[in-house]
């Protein structure tokens, strides 16, 4: 009986809502200012890991003339393993991909995990929420929202995150002093298990 | 008049096909493979310094990266990454080691047979032996220093990676001088090998992990 108690208790904790309480509020005046930096071309080492599985490679974010961005992953030997386009519209185009890596639900998760980091969905109007003490501004796209954490003095973020009505999805945390050049950016994944890290370096640096 | 254009375009693919400036083609590579196959190996082991540069050619990117490669007979390579990032790569036979900077990870070839394909051209890449695989198609120039060996892969899997693989080989020593790894995009990885040291009996112990 204990045991089913306790079974019920977890069951009713994993079925709460994480966004429970969130309300829609009147757009908060510093949103638009404090929003996610579009990023600069940076060259970053990565590591991957999803379910157990490890991968490590490197990562270029390239701002292009046209104002689009080309992020392409491949390992430290020189292999490309993806090439993948955003528009400034939100729109976006598979380069290249390899065999092992070109599947719907794989192509999907890192589009909206890279048009996250890159903070793309913050160019549409934005919209806000309080929830708790936390107040949120991003846009509602496809079921989900997509928003980042206003800080309470209202002169930065915090992470960035993906959530459906009940869950958190995806955040993206962003360190370092320029935030058009992150040092470091953390992209956790809450519905499974999946991180991607990402350490800036100098491409140019010499011995 | 259309067999005139189709005629003009498979004699324009003809010419198209890349030559090297200052290389001139190797006649009967039958010949040349059975030779070569016998003086590169004699080449033990190798340690040299590496320089690689990777290009991206629609991004205006390139990156440079340096470090230390050693190589022995007939299945072992390790390759350090000491600048702009560390990492490490160390295949021996069927097993592989890569350790980056946040974690250290060991592989089977075996149970991943992309992996040991790239693994195979690694190996082979470093004793010449592209030139007897059957997942590539080979050409073969010559200058007086250097042999130049163009290999084209045959398997879709490989085709993923790379167009060509031009391996530059020194006459004096039949080592390996530059790896060319060149992508269907454009895009190209080039390995350039410096302070080489060959058949100084390098230890089993570099490779083991």
């Amino acid at each position: 009986m204990k045991y089913f108690l306790f079974s019920a208790l977890c069951f009713l904790a994993g079925c709460a809502s994480y966004y429970k309480g969130l309300t829609s509020e009147a757009l908060i005046p510093c949103a638009d200012e404090i929003k996610p930096t579009n990023l600069n071309t940076t060259w970053y080492t990565a590591s991957i890991d999803v379910i157990g599985k490890h991968l490590s490679g490197l990562l270029v974010v390239k701002k292009m003339p046209d104002a689009s961005y080309r992020l392409v992953f491949t390992n430290e030997a020189g292999a490309t393993f993806f090439d993948f386009k955003f528009q400034p519209d939100g729109s976006f185009q598979v380069v290249s991909v390899i065999t092992q890596l070109d599947k719907k639900p794989v192509i999907e998760t890192l589009r909206k995990d890279f048009e996250l980091m890159l903070g793309l969905p913050f160019n549409q109007p934005l919209r806000s929420w309080q929830h708790n003490s936390l107040k949120y501004a991003g846009i509602e796209r496809g079921g989900e929202k997509i928003y980042f954490i206003v800080n309470p003095d209202c002169t930065s973020h915090g992470n960035l995150e993906i959530g459906s009505n009940r869950k958190r999805k995806v955040s993206v945390s962003l360190s370092g002093k320029e935030p058009a050049q992150p040092d470091s950016i953390l992209i956790t994944h809450y519905t499974f298990d999946m991180t991607i890290r990402l350490t800036k370096f100098d491409k140019d640096v010499d011995e | 008049m259309e067999k005139v254009i189709v005629s003009f375009c498979v004699i324009g693919l003809l010419f198209l096909q890349p030559s090297y400036p200052g290389y001139k083609p190797v006649q009967d590579v039958d010949d040349f493979r059975k030779k070569f196959t016998v003086v590169a190996a004699a080449v033990k082991d190798i340690k040299a310094d590496f320089t690689q540069k990777k290009t991206l050619v629609a991004l205006t990117e390139t990156i440079t990266s340096k470090g230390t490669l050693w190589f022995k007979q007939t299945d072992k390579v390790r390759m350090d990454y000491t600048t702009p990032f560390v990492y490490k790569m160390i295949i021996n036979g069927d097993n592989m080691l890569v350790k980056d900077a946040q974690k250290e990870t060991r592989m089977s070839a075996r149970s991943n047979k992309l992996l040991q394909q790239v693994n195979r051209i690694m190996i082979d890449c470093m004793q010449g032996s592209l030139l007897e695989s059957k997942d590539f198609s080979n050409r073969v120039f010559e200058n007086e220093s250097y042999y130049l060996l163009e290999l084209t892969p045959t398997s879709k899997n490989l085709q993923q990676f790379f167009s060509t693989i031009v391996i530059t080989v020194e006459k004096k020593d039949n080592s390996p001088h530059i790896i060319e790894l060149n992508e269907s995009g454009g895009d190209k990885t080039i390995i350039s090998l410096s302070n080489k040291k060959v058949n100084m009996a390098l230890p089993d112990e570099v490779f083991s992990f």
